[in-house]
């Protein structure tokens, strides 16, 4: 697309404001005018170790491809022109969920819709189960994998949402081994992530969420099923005297990375559950919000908007607590 | 956006082997890698029931089952569907004279003008009664969210999928 | 060369009464391919040694072309040409265009381009693939040129000018006023006015526009395409392609839908023919959807409204009075015919006597306008409906009351209104009572205060009425000039019918017909109940241009009523010789015979009877048993021309009757909406039409649903944006909001049954109505919902953001 237009700017020092007619601009289209794949190779290894040598080998010239709901429209428009396509999706390895103890790691090559009627999902990690079904539509959930959103890091995603509410941590395997990243830190600006060029992300582990714990993911978007305009999940437990006494609040699609609500954490922790207090408490991550005005949204309403779902997921997760979670 | 060199046709065609099951039969092909599996249907196959209505995956025509799951065929390249078996409408009736009870609900209750989002829409129909998940027209409008359709305004879709869950024996629609 | 015709008055037709296929719920006889993949869309053609193009397209909105380098793409293996507004410029003529001959279009940009996405250079290549990879390597030079996004700044002087030649950016104004408007509003008891702007959304099909060219027998050049009413504009792509017209055969080829979108001609095929030309090869260029949402034939209304309005203290309306200026866009396919349209339901179904009509097209950096259902009497009738509203409210009437109070009457027609247009017949008021008994509005005013009250929801209700002018006549293309080059009066329609040598019918239709609406199906329903034959047992076919009898196709809400006038006249010219035929045989006289399903039979005996294979068999095969002077063969044509339309005054004083055939419909919405969210949901609504006679209610009904859906669409989510420097937001389906099943409500639908006078069968047209009352009625609940915040809808779409920006203003200056 035209965002993507290489533009050689001449401009003359002193010479008026860029949209008169003296300013003279040389544009060289490059990409971004089509719908169909450029060239590459492709690569397709069977196993971990052979994916990991053919990234290592490749680095920045290679895009790993999982479930291709992100990739192949990029590949399609041609704003992505990689030398080379890995291929995971035969990497059997990647696709397991297992417990153990207090932590569930999920396989990035694990599909989306799986974390929708997966049992162990659901009883150990409900905010999955409840933030998995906004990810688009169930055709983009079917092919969709959990690596494959998490590497992609787009701010409004719902699974790095989850992943930061969670304190989850991204496993990342290069040829010199393992490393394990929180989601914290793993999303570290606009669509980046902490992933070398020569890593692969391999899993992502999430604590198993406490018994009693209520969750709920809250997100307004356009139409169903398209980005988050804001979009919030919570984990939440509360005691006998309906008082918070944890609380995780993650807020997506309102800054270049997924974000705690910390300030909303902090305030509340303590305090009964109260629907003025919950409200007044999630005006805090108004302060937060830095995604600028676009064609769907305002910087004002989103700001409001954070707040709005952030103060309903809140209330939501703690009525779920209330009512016994996930158990 | 700081390219200022464009990449001069850097890479080979690239082409691969590949054998797959097609509505039922198998199928043996060479295939340039960078091909979709949408085009490659269409192309290589005929089956020109799989429609390109915008290639970056969000109208959904072109859906196809992929293991018996819905998937968008433009978000796969060809040689990604090796080894797997894919259903497109073709699967339930190619004949116009035999239709499939799917296809004939559709028929019975217009849920149709164009088309064009129609194969994608019968097989999502098969898929969702299959899946049990006709219970309510609310139900219905969510599950058929992921397909564009441009002519009906969706209601007669719904009626149809609720008209074709009764001719196949699911669970009895809500009203 | 113009005439004035004067109606045909039939009888009006007992609504379906008597008729056996007519008026049921019959399945669609285009269904039975369509469902098993079949529908054989452009892109599904397989052509022998076809080439494909793809197309560089502009990525700024205002700049000289200074050079072109085709050198890195011809290099590409599969790579065959590479074509330019150059080429253009030296082997064309510039397209069919119903504007100023000063604004030119070239289907390549020719010198420069006026808009991000215009066509720059086209790649053709031995596979669409290859085509990008040479696109991806053409570098293109540009000198910005200063640009104009904004209609009200194309306009301010030393404004750069788009087209040179033209001199300015005013690409047309006219003010028409009927009655006295000056006096109206100086009587009113009540001015209400409003600053409105309509946004610009698109007819967005599922498939793109899409052609194929082929250099043929004889030197004719075979144009296979989705778009254009060609039997009637051919020719003109002859011209521009410089060629002779019969040397062109352009082919219809089903599309999957259009909405409007599809209507043109300048950038699809005449661009594949030209490439075919210039290469020698069949070439295929389908659309793909960033071409389509960039630069597609057109995008739709885009329109800035000061509009006045004046009540008597009764409610009753003295006048209307409209300023509007439209951001065309960057050339002027349609000239202004999309106020065209406006004008022939100025005053809506209300009766009044005074309006004044002042229009001013801007020329602007952006894709250009076209059609889009409605056609712009969708704009027209959201900016009437949100005067009456807020009158409604200041004279605190209630919305059903105002709009009943106002309503022209049954007895009151035929009914002309200011400016000329005449409305055949209606009946508005039991529209609106079905409406309301459909949907209970008792109950839902009292649920509103309760949901309000109990639950602090906020529920609104919208209560709209549309006009939903069918079947246009061509002196809209040019009542706006003075001295227009080509004032055509003719809009036909034809049907050829032939009964084999076996006695099966077949059916050939004479344009584009299938465009996802049902035109095989209302074809052979009519040809059924003149015949007594099963539909489906009709063959039904296009005709290219090489064969076409006159035709314009669909458009306008027309076709419905114009295919069931040809097939209806063929099929009265085919049923007398089959009667004479009987006649002669049996040794009758005619006047004693009818044709009873599919028998001709002596009135009254009907045992004394021939079917139509005997009969056939004698008209093919046995001359001698025929009357005399009676040719072999069964195969009749007819040519249904507008059944009643009259030409303008030539001081424009009366644009005459233009768009006679008037349907009516009432909405009514009962939405909630979240006034932290802004998003919206419908707890009901009911959508009631009256279209004349239904040929099918159930395809009506698909209709009106598919365009309330498109309504909705164009009022909350679809939006072609372009930023102030003229770039292009909207570019994929992740930023043009097409509506899902999720946002599309249950459109409860009813039908009144006012029948046409003037048509066969008393049919009117109702293509277009769902999508011209739903802006209305949305716009009209949300302030229902919000009216404790002030909330008034001026500008459409209405997104979630504006929604609760009003709130939060409400809010914090309270």
């Amino acid at each position: 697309m035209v965002a993507t237009t290489t533009v050689r700017d001449s401009r003359v020092p002193g010479a008026p404001s860029p949209t008169t007619h003296d300013r003279l601009v040389v544009y060289r289209t490059t990409i971004g005018q089509a719908m169909k794949p450029p060239r590459f190779q492709y690569r397709d290894p069977d196993t971990l170790a052979d994916a990991v040598a053919l990234k290592a080998r490749h680095g920045s010239d290679a895009l790993i491809l999982a479930g291709g709901q992100s990739l192949m429209p990029m590949l399609n428009m041609r704003l992505a022109a990689p030398s080379v396509v890995i291929d995971i999706n035969g990497v059997t390895d990647l696709q397991q969920i297992t417990r153990n103890g207090d932590v569930v790691e999920i396989g990035a090559g694990v599909r989306q819709s799986a974390l929708e009627t997966d049992p162990l999902i659901r009883e150990a990690l409900p905010l999955l189960a409840r933030a998995v079904p906004h990810i688009g539509h169930i055709e983009n959930r079917h092919r969709g994998t959990v690596g494959g959103s998490l590497a992609h890091a787009d701010a409004s995603a719902e699974l790095p949402c989850t992943a930061v509410v969670s304190d989850a941590v991204v496993v990342l395997q290069g040829q010199n081994g393992r490393r394990e990243v929180p989601a914290s830190s793993f999303f570290d600006g606009f669509m980046t992530n902490a992933c070398a060029d020569d890593e692969l992300v391999v899993a992502v582990r999430y604590p198993v969420t406490p018994a009693g714990a209520g969750t709920a993911f809250v997100e307004v978007a356009r139409r169903n099923g398209d980005f988050a305009l804001a979009a919030a999940g919570v984990i939440a437990e509360v005691d006998g005297d309906g008082r918070f006494t944890r609380l995780a609040v993650g807020v997506a699609g309102v800054a270049s990375v997924p974000l705690r609500a910390t300030d909303v954490e902090q305030e509340l922790l303590g305090r009964p559950v109260d629907p003025a207090t919950i409200e007044a408490a999630a005006k805090r991550v108004e302060a937060a919000v830095t995604t600028g005005d676009d064609i769907h949204a305002t910087s004002a309403y989103r700001k409001h908007l954070a707040a709005t779902v952030v103060s309903r997921a809140v209330l939501a997760a703690a009525t779920d607590a209330r009512n016994g979670g996930n158990r | 956006m700081t390219t200022t060199e464009h990449q001069a046709a850097a890479v080979d065609t690239e082409t691969r082997t590949i054998t797959l099951r097609v509505n039922g039969r198998d199928v043996s092909r060479t295939v340039e890698t960078r091909t979709t599996l949408a085009d490659f249907l269409r192309d290589d196959l005929d089956l020109v029931s799989v429609h390109l209505g915008c290639e970056h995956g969000v109208c959904g025509c072109c859906t196809i089952l992929l293991d018996g799951e819905s998937v968008r065929s433009c978000l796969m390249l060809a040689v990604q569907a090796r080894g797997h078996e894919i259903e497109t409408v073709e699967s339930l009736s190619a004949d116009q004279n035999a239709l499939h009870p799917i296809q004939e609900a559709f028929a019975e209750e217009q849920g149709l003008q164009c088309g064009f989002c129609t194969p994608a829409m019968v097989l999502r129909c098969k898929e969702i009664i299959e899946d049990g998940k006709a219970r309510t027209d609310d139900e219905v409008r969510h599950e058929i969210s992921g397909i564009l359709c441009r002519c009906t305004g969706y209601q007669n879709i719904v009626n149809a999928v609720q008209n074709a869950s009764r001719k196949l024996g699911g669970k009895e629609a809500g009203a | 060369m113009t005439t004035t015709q004067e109606p045909t008055v039939n009888a009006p037709a007992k609504p379906t009464a008597g008729y056996k296929y007519i008026g049921t719920d019959r399945k669609r006889v285009e269904d039975p391919r369509l469902l098993v993949g079949r529908g054989n869309y452009i892109a599904d053609m397989k052509v022998q040694g076809l080439l494909h193009a793809a197309i560089l397209r502009s990525p700024v909105p205002h700049a000289r072309i200074d050079s072109i380098d085709t050198s890195e793409a011809l290099k590409i293996p599969g790579v065959v040409a590479v074509l330019t507004g150059e080429d253009c410029k030296a082997h064309m003529n510039p397209c069919m265009n119903f504007g100023p001959p000063t604004i030119a279009q070239y289907p390549i940009a020719v010198d420069k381009v006026r808009y991000v996405g215009e066509a720059v250079a086209v790649v053709v290549a031995e596979s669409r693939y290859i085509a990008e990879d040479g696109v991806d390597v053409l570098d293109v030079e540009f000198s910005d040129l200063p640009l104009v996004t904004d209609p009200k700044a194309a306009l301010e002087p030393g404004a750069a000018p788009l087209h040179e030649e033209h001199g300015s950016n005013l690409a047309y104004e006219r003010t028409f006023e009927f009655g006295d408007i000056a006096a109206a509003m100086a009587d009113a008891d009540l001015v209400v006015s409003d600053t409105l702007h309509w946004g610009r959304s698109a007819g967005m099909p599922m498939e793109t526009s899409g052609a194929i060219a082929r250099p043929g027998n004889n030197g004719v050049l075979e144009v296979y395409c989705n778009s254009l009413n060609f039997s009637y504009l051919q020719f003109l792509v002859a011209g521009a392609l410089k060629i002779p017209s019969n040397k062109l055969k352009m082919q219809p080829v089903a599309a999957g839908g259009s909405f409007g979108s599809k209507f043109t001609a300048h950038k699809v095929p005449t661009l594949t023919a030209f490439l075919a030309l210039r290469t020698g090869r069949p070439v295929s260029y389908v659309e793909d959807r960033l071409d389509h949402l960039m630069n597609s034939d057109h995008h739709a209304s885009d329109r800035y409204y000061e509009a006045r309005m004046g009540f008597t203290k009764d409610g009753m309306i003295t006048g209307l009075d409209i300023d509007v200026l439209d951001d065309y866009g960057a050339y002027l396919q349609f000239g202004t015919g999309t106020h065209g349209n406006a004008l022939s339901q100025l005053t809506g179904p209300y009766r009044f006597r005074n309006a004044r009509y002042a229009l001013r097209a801007a020329l602007t950096n952006k894709c250009q306008q076209g059609a889009y259902r409605g056609f712009g009497s969708e704009v027209h009738n959201w900016v009437l409906e949100r005067l009456v509203d807020q009158a409604a409210t200041k004279l605190g009437l209630a919305p059903e009351d105002i709009r009943r109070r106002n309503f022209i009457l049954p007895e009151e027609f035929p009914y002309k209104i200011p400016g000329g247009n005449l409305y055949d017949s209606g009946n508005y008021p039991a529209v609106l009572d079905k409406a309301l008994g459909m949907i209970d509005i008792e109950h839902w005013r009292k649920e509103k205060a309760r949901l309000r009250e109990e639950e602090g929801r906020h529920i609104g209700i919208g209560i709209a009425t549309t006009q939903e002018r069918s079947v246009f006549s061509s002196t809209e293309f040019w009542f706006w000039f003075d001295e227009p080059a080509f004032p055509i009066t003719s809009s036909p329609e034809s049907a050829t019918i032939t009964i084999d040598p076996a006695g099966a019918f077949q059916l050939q239709l004479h344009c584009q017909a299938m465009w996802g609406n049902s035109p095989e199906t209302v074809a052979t329903t009519v040809l059924a109940e003149e015949f007594g034959v099963e539909p489906e047992t009709v063959n039904v076919s296009y005709a290219d241009t090489s064969r076409a009898l006159p035709g314009t196709g669909p458009g306008g809400s027309r076709f419905t009523v114009m295919v069931a006038g040809a097939v209806r006249g063929a099929s009265r010219k085919l049923k007398k010789k089959l009667i004479d035929i009987a006649a002669h045989s049996l040794e009758v006289s005619a006047d004693d015979l009818e044709l009873v399903d599919g028998q001709v039979q002596v009135v009254g005996a009907p045992e004394r009877s021939l079917g139509i294979p005997e009969l056939a068999g004698s008209a093919y095969f046995f001359a001698l048993n025929l009357p005399p002077g009676m040719e072999s063969g069964l195969e009749e044509s007819h040519t249904y021309d507008h059944p009643y339309t009259t030409l303008p005054a030539a001081d424009r004083s009366d644009l005459g009757v233009f768009y006679p055939i008037m349907g009516h419909a009432c909405h009514i919405a009962v939405l909630e909406v979240d006034p932290d969210t802004g998003q919206t949901s419908f707890l009901d609504y009911v959508a009631v039409h009256d279209a004349g006679t239904v040929v099918n209610p159930k395809s009506l009904g698909g209709h009106v649903t598919g365009g309330a859906a498109q309504g909705l669409g164009s009022t909350l989510y679809e939006e072609l944006v372009y930023d102030a420097e003229g770039q292009f937001k909207s570019s994929t389906f992740l930023d043009y909001l097409v509506p899902t099943a999720n946002e599309v409500p249950p459109f409860r639908i009813g039908h009144v049954e006012t029948p046409s006078p003037y048509t066969e069968f008393g049919i009117k047209g109702g293509g277009e109505g769902g999508r011209m009352v739903t802006p209305s009625v949305v716009s009209s609940a949300i302030d229902d919902a919000l009216a404790e915040y002030g909330m008034h809808v001026q500008q459409l779409p209405v997104k979630p953001a504006d929604i609760v920006a009003t709130v939060q203003n409400a809010r914090a200056g309270q």
